[in-house]
């Protein structure tokens, strides 16, 4: 919509007073804005055709036609109308990205009262995808969202917009969702590794964490193990549950440490941090993490490296 | 952001059944290479919908589109006027369906079915080619949602339902639009069909025209009365009077030199002297009837009424010689609504010049006649007197009523009063007249209908081609004009019962009355029932739906809103539209309804609850095994049987590779069943 931006920042801040942001927003009529489309506009203007050709003909089953027209346009706008109302949308899962990529929010739809068809979702000026949920059920949709600079990136005002029936209206709301996206820093090559590693840190990290290289023994599992740790073959065989545990691995943990990159500007210490945890990575040899304010325990794994990440995409409020 | 949207597969045969219906009304009028066309077109579609052939190209769809324009041409000799104008239509519609691919082309298509509707309305406009426009309507519509409904696996019917539910709430919405949008008058005139040719009375009258006329059992107008209905012998709906004789036709004719305004009276305008004269007559309260005739199109102006009609309603005028007359040919069905007062007719005046035309007679026709007239008038001074002598010669001497009467020689007059004295009301009439001016006493031809035969259902009158009818008027001293029908002399139960009996009675009997085919309601029988159902209905279509214009429009909110006014009809309608619009939002958006039980969840509370009332009353949220294991607990008999039901009952409702299909069903209940015979 082009607007001129004073009017446009009125318009803005009028919106987000009225639709605040929230984790779920079940559309009701405060939320859904309708208007005819194109079509709807056309349509409109045969029913006025037909109109004055009834008159000049004075034929009245042509005005009723007419009538007939403009009756259904009417009953289009509460089908149109309902087919948004009632329509729930809540929090689902995020997908982080590096900064100048994509990343992706899950947006999860439910149907309490009916059915609703055809519709479509989109962030601005991106693609909308189109979805239909049938009553009491629920679909998730995932929506791709750019991410500019790494931080949060708070999802922006999701369009929610259904033609559905007669595609004569539409009717639309703008939903804000109480959501994020973390954008990691864009690695940045740096030759030197910001990393102390060595048995001399190992004492400082025996505190009941273990790591996860060299296989140690069984142990009984107790709630909030790792499932990861869990020795599923032997579950199988019927050995009941049971933790691996595993010794330090002989090559020592590595700490990517913040304080290394002393003299850089924040950004840059991150894109490097990251850059060196993906370098490491692929090594199996478990590395942790040290911001102000956060220290990450050495380790590996997929689950370990997105860990570190989105502590660097979070920075500095964790 | 572009979408793409295509025409989903779902909706291809609802589009093309909408193609089809509402061409269908045209081409069955139109001409046979239209149906080709639209026939081509399907296959076409079908072809390419199969993948057996590619969309025609540009240049064959503009070759196609050249061939209907040329063809068009070709039929009607131009492309404009509306029979052409249709068929251009009609083809283009078809030529459009051709080359739908995208959303947008769908809706063109659509818009342009809306277009053909209305044309198939606006040449006929029964009750029957209404309900089909709605259905083609409820088609459309079908489309509109199928094309909005972009998932692939939505199924057609669920579209064709959720528009006839649409079309079905607009209805009671159109009706309201209906009756109480306010009618303007057209912006510019535009008349379809005007120079077709119709039966019907023609405003001159030689022998054998109205007996032609009787062969037609065709609907002349009807009427519908207010209050009493005058008894068959009085019913004599004057069409136009003849003043005018050659020897052989009678024709119209008004005295030279008397301006159409004198002649004339149009509501609103000036009030010539005759009129003012009948008007305040009619104010001292004499009895009258209160009609309104439904006419069928005739191409023609004059109406038809009872004795001395006063306009009350519709697009009238009163001639002086007490007919109506339309403001111009009635080329649809026309409403008007009069009052008749019979006993005003005295009041109108005979000026010397339209004595003359009264009295004049071509000089060197009926001889023989005119000195039988000259001797009556030697026998009877008055002109009542005369009369009665006419009318007792046609009943004494031996004067036949027939439909079928002998050609009539050189002289007509003479040969018919003479010689054949087989003739039809026209000769009657014709004759009676030429005797009445020859003996000195102004008379006129007068056609119309008489009679007319009742439908019960509405107890409205129906006049048809063969209640046509012709009778003579003669100017009395102290009564004015005077009604007398020579016919009635010769064929009494022609005026009473009507042609049908008058024939009946007479030696050409029955089985010509079958060649005309004029049967009637009062045959009895299912049949006949039926047919006055049907009649009832199309009077009361014309009368209410056709006839609604902005008269009837501001009468019937007269009545219903107190007064009319602007205001008030802007009320009404915000009002009205604002309850139907609150009643369908209460519907559609306030009812959640019932969350439907699956068969499976079903057949699980069935069992809960009838453990439940036969023992201890078990928690709600028990899985299968549980259920199970709680039976088994009270009943430890029947643990066998509600263990192999709820196994089954896993097996069956979690097995997401297929759900239960009707067999499984089946044992399952066989089952449940069982288990119920241990609960005791």
């Amino acid at each position: 919509m082009l607007m001129p931006a004073p009017i446009r920042n009125l318009y803005e801040r009028w919106l987000a007073r009225r639709l605040p942001p929230a984790r779920q927003v079940v559309l009701d009529q405060r939320r859904i804005f309708i208007f005819p489309t194109g079509y709807g506009f056309f349509y409109l203007l045969v029913s006025a055709l037909l109109f004055i050709g009834g008159i000049n003909y004075e034929n009245n089953l042509i005005l009723a036609l007419a009538f007939l027209l403009a009756s259904l346009f009417m009953v289009a706008i509460l089908h149109t109308f309902r087919n948004l109302s009632a329509l729930g949308m809540r929090n689902g899962d995020s997908e982080s990205g590096f900064a100048g990529e994509e990343g992706a929010l899950e947006i999860v739809l439910f149907a309490q009262r009916r059915d609703h068809h055809c519709v479509w979702l989109r962030w601005p000026d991106q693609d909308a995808q189109q979805i239909s949920i049938r009553r009491g059920e629920e679909e998730s949709l995932w929506l791709n969202l750019p991410l500019p600079e790494r931080g949060r990136v708070t999802a922006p005002r999701l369009r929610v917009e259904s033609r559905f029936p007669l595609g004569l209206l539409r009717s639309w709301s703008y939903v804000s969702m109480d959501h994020y996206c973390l954008a990691w820093p864009r690695p940045q090559e740096s030759p030197d590794c910001p990393a102390d590693g060595g048995k001399e840190n190992q004492q400082s990290f025996s505190s009941g964490q273990t790591g996860n290289d060299e296989f140690q023994g069984l142990r009984n599992y107790t709630a909030g193990d790792s499932l990861r740790r869990v020795d599923w073959k032997g579950y199988a065989r019927g050995r009941g549950l049971n933790t691996k545990q595993f010794e330090e691995p002989v090559g020592g943990r590595l700490w990517l440490r913040w304080d290394r990159l002393q003299g850089l500007g924040e950004e840059q210490r991150l894109s490097i941090l990251c850059y060196w945890i993906l370098q490491l990575d692929p090594q199996r040899q478990p590395y942790g993490l040290e911001l102000p304010g956060l220290t990450l325990a050495p380790d590996t794994g997929d689950v370990h490296r997105w860990r570190l990440l989105d502590a660097l995409a979070s920075y500095p409020d964790f | 952001m572009a979408r793409i949207y295509q025409v989903p597969s779902h909706t291809r045969l609802w589009l093309a059944l909408a193609v089809v219906l509402c061409s269908i009304p045209q081409l069955v009028k139109g001409v046979l290479w239209q149906t080709g066309l639209l026939a081509l077109v399907i296959l076409i579609r079908w072809l390419v919908d199969h993948q057996r052939l590619t969309l025609p190209g540009r240049i064959v769809r503009s070759l196609l589109l050249i061939g209907a324009v040329g063809l068009t041409f070709f039929s009607f000799g131009r492309l404009y006027g509306p029979e052409a104008g249709v068929a251009l239509l009609v083809s283009l519609f078809a030529l459009k369906y051709l080359e739908v691919v995208q959303q947008r082309d769908a809706y063109v298509v659509i818009v342009l079915g809306y277009f053909v509707c209305a044309t198939a309305l606006l040449f006929s406009q029964t009750l029957g080619m209404f309900l089909y426009v709605l259905l083609c309507m409820m088609v459309l519509t079908t489309c509109l949602v199928g094309i909005n409904h972009s998932d692939t696996r939505a199924s057609g019917w669920v579209h064709g339902k959720r528009a006839a539910m649409m079309t079905l709430q607009a209805i009671p919405m159109m009706v309201v639009l209906f009756l109480l949008v306010p009618r303007v008058a057209p912006l510019w005139n535009m008349q379809v069909g005007g120079d077709k040719a119709r039966t019907g009375m023609s405003d001159s009258m030689s022998p054998g025209q109205i007996s032609e006329l009787s062969e037609s059992a065709e609907l002349a107008f009807r009427v519908d009365f207010e209050g009493e209905m005058p008894s068959r012998g009085q019913r004599y709906w004057r069409g136009l009077t003849l003043s005018h004789y050659d020897g052989r036709t009678w024709q119209q004719a008004i005295p030279q030199g008397i301006p159409e305004s004198q002649y004339l009276y149009r509501p609103g305008n000036n009030k010539p002297d005759w009129y003012q004269r009948i008007a305040e007559q009619r104010e001292s309260g004499l009895p009258g009837y209160r009609y309104q005739v439904i006419a069928e199109p005739t191409q023609r102006r004059w109406l038809f009424s009872l004795d001395v009609p006063f306009p009350i309603y519709g697009d009238v005028a009163l001639a002086k010689d007490m007919r109506l007359v339309a403001n111009r040919p009635v080329s649809e069905r026309f409403a008007y609504r009069v009052e008749s007062v019979p006993a005003v007719a005295e009041e109108i005046d005979l000026t010397r010049l339209e004595r003359q035309l009264m009295l004049s007679i071509p000089e060197d026709a009926g001889v023989k006649a005119r000195g039988l007239a000259q001797q009556w008038r030697l026998e009877s001074p008055s002109a009542e007197g005369i009369a009665q002598r006419a009318l007792q010669y046609f009943r004494e001497q031996p004067f036949h009523y027939t439909l079928r009467p002998p050609r009539l020689a050189m002289d007509p007059v003479d040969d018919f009063l003479f010689r054949t004295r087989r003739g039809f009301c026209e000769h009657y009439a014709s004759s009676f007249t030429f005797l009445m001016r020859a003996a000195g006493v102004p008379a006129r031809v007068v056609v119309g209908y008489q009679g007319g035969e009742r439908n019960e259902l509405g107890s409205h009158l129906l006049v048809r081609q063969y209640d046509a009818h012709a009778w003579s008027e003669i100017w009395l001293e102290n009564k004015g004009w005077t009604r007398v029908d020579p016919t009635a002399a010769v064929a009494p139960e022609r005026i009473e019962f009507g042609l049908r009996e008058a024939l009946e009675n007479s030696e050409e009997g029955s089985d010509l009355l079958d060649d005309l085919g004029l049967r009637r309601f009062s045959d009895g029988g299912v049949l006949a029932l039926v047919s006055q159902w049907m009649d009832y209905v199309d009077f009361r279509w014309q009368t209410w739906v056709l006839g609604y214009d902005s008269v009837f429009q501001s009468e019937f909110l007269g009545d219903l809103l107190g007064a009319v006014s602007p205001t008030r009809i802007a009320i009404a309608l915000i009002v009205s539209v604002g309850v139907l619009m609150g009643l369908y939002a209460l519907f559609l958006l306030w009812r959640t309804g019932k969350a439907k039980q699956t068969l499976m969840e079903r057949e699980y509370w069935r069992l809960h609850q009838r453990a439940s009332e036969r023992g201890r009353p078990l928690v709600v949220g028990l899985s299968p095994m549980q259920l199970c294991d709680a039976i088994s607990e009270q009943w430890p008999q029947a643990a066998g049987a509600a263990q192999s039901w709820a196994k089954y009952y896993q097996k069956l409702h979690y097995d997401p590779a297929s759900p239960p299909n009707k067999q499984q069903r089946r044992h399952l209940r066989r089952l449940r069943n069982r288990l119920y015979k241990l609960l005791d």
